[in-house]
């Protein structure tokens, strides 16, 4: 989808075709941004459903002026911040956390498509996945977003709207995170 | 390496690997979700109702209602507002020239 495209007007019976391709673009980049923001499987799946349905039943009062890759995703965000003054909250009132709940993705979820060589590419892609979160769990919560979303294919600008951040701001966190990550993940590199 | 091959690289480390069978069963998860008869539409339409029967009960619950502790209309009030909650999530991601 282009940068200004929003999708058609449609019937209603075009409205599920219409939602899915909406969904099959976006998802990957929504439910990466959550994942690594929360650290949490379970959590990403929900923020990534509730920021798709948020979207979905706001989707005519957006204009299209701004992307809507930037949009969905400074919806997530925000659905990321509320899940973390939610769990401090819950934690203030004496809920506690269930930190462990999800917290890894299913095994069954990593392993690829292509059947030869499953067991040791799941667990190599496990191994990857713990490590890449590990890191980024490392960096303070500013770097892990600007770093998160410049890792979805926002531009620096972009960024600093969605986060409410001068660009020169959001150029030295990225700068920051990006030195981090390297010495963490180098290997991978 | 380059320095924009490295980025590159760094940049495609951070995304979330998962099978295809994981991205269809989340997307359908998704379009049900979103194509189902909305809570707030469904509230709409039981909303003057809902108003009404809220009114009378206040009406005649007034005379008689005990002053509830501080600390229930705090938590009455919080919950009373979760649902706006969730649409700020969208409206602050939304720029003012949009609105």
């Amino acid at each position: 989808m282009t940068r200004t495209e929003k999708p058609a007007e449609s019937p209603a019976g075009q409205e599920e075709d219409v939602l899915n391709r909406l969904v099959a673009e976006h998802q990957r980049q929504v439910y990466s941004l959550a994942l690594r923001l929360t650290g949490n499987a379970a959590a990403a799946d929900d923020i990534t459903q509730e920021t798709f349905i948020s979207a979905w039943r706001h989707l005519k009062g957006f204009r299209g002026e701004s992307s809507l890759k930037t949009w969905l995703l400074r919806i997530a965000a925000n659905k990321v911040r509320s899940y973390w003054r939610w769990k401090k909250l819950r934690s203030w009132v004496g809920l506690g956390t269930r930190d462990e709940d999800g917290e890894g993705a299913a095994l069954e979820d990593l392993l690829p498509d292509d059947p030869a060589g499953r067991p040791e590419q799941a667990a190599l892609a496990a191994d990857l996945e713990r490590r890449v979160q590990k890191a980024i769990n490392l960096l303070p919560t500013r770097q892990r977003e600007v770093a998160v979303l410049r890792a979805q294919g926002l531009a620096l600008a972009e960024i600093g709207a969605a986060l409410g951040m001068a660009e020169g701001t959001v150029k030295a966190h990225w700068f920051e995170a990006r030195r981090k990550l390297e010495v963490s993940l180098g290997e991978y590199l | 390496m380059k320095d924009e091959e490295k980025e590159e690289r760094l940049v495609s480390l951070l995304a979330a690997r998962r099978s295809e069978a994981f991205w269809a069963a989340q997307r359908a998860r998704i379009t049900a979700g979103a194509l189902q008869k909305s809570g707030p539409a469904r509230a709409w339409l039981l909303a003057p109702a809902a108003a009404a029967a809220a009114l009378l009960i206040v009406l005649l619950a007034k005379p008689r209602l005990p002053v509830p502790a501080p600390e229930t209309v705090v938590s009455t009030a919080f919950l009373e507002h979760l649902d706006l909650l969730d649409d700020m999530d969208v409206l602050e991601a939304v720029s003012e020239e949009e609105l």
